[in-house]
């Protein structure tokens, strides 16, 4: 042995000891068998534990959520196209005309009607241009402007034990152009984060039916698929409501 | 019951009889560090088998869609490419998926696939926690340092396994270049840099899962989209380190594969025969 010193670094010499090669046998087989046995445990765990497990990830977003932290915002030059992502069938543009806002869930009890003109004129315009991420894992950044959800939520206040907001299209179609109401779950944390908003421009101009038009959600801190086109309705809630890509078995929460 | 044997008896007993011999044992690998090195084979299995059902539904590397096919993913032609000069895939049904179909979870599983990635890259991050506890526990850590003559040594290293099929076939003697060290060069290389990888993995994974909440991670790493590529290619670190990882256990034998599992080598060079080199 090198009598040099090591340092704290330095590679120690391996311990060693002399044992039976009976000893040795033994101490294989037996741990062999461990190994073996502690891998049939580990997959009949997995399989009892799976389906919960499988939801972790809900739990650890909504942990990692903040309402404080702002989403980057890019400049102009940064745009990028924004496809038509609509799922099934782009809607005929003859909903526009007869469309309005339903509030379903307020304190007041009542159900409150809102068309795009009284939106527009009530509520301070806001600008950002951020980046909205597929669950695909493709993203574009695209310049919006609309009005604050927040703000919606303090003109017209939720009752006291909502915790969710359901966010509905009832304009959405399938593939094949039938009726397909879109709907998903978003907590109301998220729906009063600052820069959700209820969009009524894209790049400068008003939203068209590609885009959701008149009024769509952009909540850049949830994936894309939580930001409904063509709202129609929102209906706050205490539990959480169903969720048209949780029901096919995607994640409810999709906080990025 | 009285012992009849006398001592001289004993010594001529166990010097005749082969399975008394004692054999000298080095305690090479900590329980901690045996136990995540196996459950990392189903964690990256699954891993890389969701990823690639993730990668399928907005392929990173993408070009102008062919005007005959539509395809514009470059994974799908190297699917079509294979299709075509295989003899036994010529008559597969859709040349474009024949890579997803066989390294995926198939198609339209995104959802299933999402959550087992996040799953198994839970369990990947604790695993790789109790490999470190484990390395630090044992001690292996310090056998896995980068040192000063490294880049000499694995030349020789690569030498040797370069030249070994060849000096085989041709009979011809080959010695494996001498070191006291626990790995030589080229695998204290690999082994350091597999946790090295992992973490990078975790780093970029969560800038792609989080690219809002952590969006100053994904900026470390370029961005979202940058994230995305990293995060591709350290999957093939982790597939280009398993192929010759396999390989060469089989290659060095019982000792290294067994020494997994019970963390004991019986492969010790003798202290009078280490002193002897020094």
């Amino acid at each position: 042995m090198k009598n040099k010193a090591r340092g704290f670094f330095g590679e120690r010499p391996l311990p060693t000891f002399e044992v039976d090669s009976q000893v040795l046998c033994r101490r294989t087989r037996r741990d062999f068998l461990l190994f073996g046995a502690g891998a049939l445990a580990a997959v009949a765990g997995a399989r009892s534990l799976l389906p919960h497990a499988l939801r972790i990830d809900d739990d650890v977003s909504e942990l990692l959520y903040s309402p404080h932290r702002m989403v980057p915002t890019y400049t102009k030059s940064q745009i990028t196209p924004l496809k038509n992502n609509y799922n099934g069938a782009t809607p005929d543009s003859g909903y526009i005309s007869a469309w309005h806002l339903t509030l379903d869930g307020l304190a007041s009890g009542l159900s409150v009607a809102l068309d795009i003109r009284s939106l527009m004129s009530r509520f301070p315009v806001h600008e950002q241009i951020t980046r909205l991420v597929c669950v695909e894992g493709w993203s574009a950044i695209a310049w919006w402007a609309g009005l604050r959800f927040d703000d919606l939520i303090r003109a017209y206040p939720p009752a006291s034990q909502a915790k969710w907001v359901r966010v509905e299209s009832s304009v959405n179609l399938d593939v094949s152009g039938r009726p397909d109401p879109y709907y998903v779950s978003l907590d109301l944390t998220t729906a009063r984060h600052p820069q959700t908003l209820l969009a009524t421009h894209l790049n400068g101009q008003a939203l068209t039916v590609e885009h959701g038009a008149p009024l769509r959600l952009l909540a850049p801190v949830k994936l894309g698929l939580k930001n409904v086109k063509a709202i129609t309705k929102l209906a706050y809630v205490a539990e959480e409501p169903r969720d048209y890509w949780a029901e096919r078995g995607y994640s409810h929460y999709d906080g990025i | 019951m009285g012992r009849s044997t006398t001592p001289r008896h004993d010594a001529i007993f166990t010097s005749t009889l082969p399975e008394q011999v004692s054999v000298l044992v080095a305690k090479r690998h900590h329980l901690l560090v045996r136990r995540s090195h196996w459950l990392n084979v189903p964690i990256l299995l699954g891993l890389i088998l969701s990823g690639i059902s993730i990668y399928w539904s907005s392929p990173i590397y993408q070009h102008k869609p062919d005007p005959n096919t539509g395809n514009f993913d470059v994974v799908a032609d190297i699917g079509i490419w294979l299709c075509a000069h295989v003899p036994w895939l010529h008559h597969y049904k859709s040349p474009p998926d024949w890579i997803y179909d066989h390294m995926s979870l198939g198609p339209g599983m995104l959802a299933p696939a999402l959550r087992l990635h996040w799953l198994c890259a839970y369990a990947f991050m604790l695993n790789g926690a109790a490999y470190i506890a484990g390395l630090i526990a044992g001690g292996g850590w310090r056998g896995l340092l980068p040192r000063r003559t490294d880049l000499r040594d694995s030349f020789w290293m690569f030498r040797y396994y370069i030249g070994f099929p060849w000096a085989k076939l041709a009979r011809r003697q080959w010695p494996h270049p001498s070191f006291i060290t626990k790995y030589n060069a080229l695998q204290r290389a690999a082994y350091f840099s597999v946790p090295l990888a992992g973490c990078l993995s975790v780093a970029t994974g969560w800038a792609i899962h989080k690219p809002m909440q952590f969006h100053s991670l994904a900026a470390i790493f370029g961005g979202f989209d940058a994230a995305r590529v990293w995060h591709f290619w350290l999957m093939w670190f982790f597939v280009l380190f398993v192929v010759p990882h396999v390989v060469l256990v089989f290659a060095d034998g019982w000792d290294t594969f067994r020494g997994m599992i019970t963390g004991w080598s019986a492969r010790v060079p003798r202290p009078e025969i280490s002193a002897h080199e020094k």
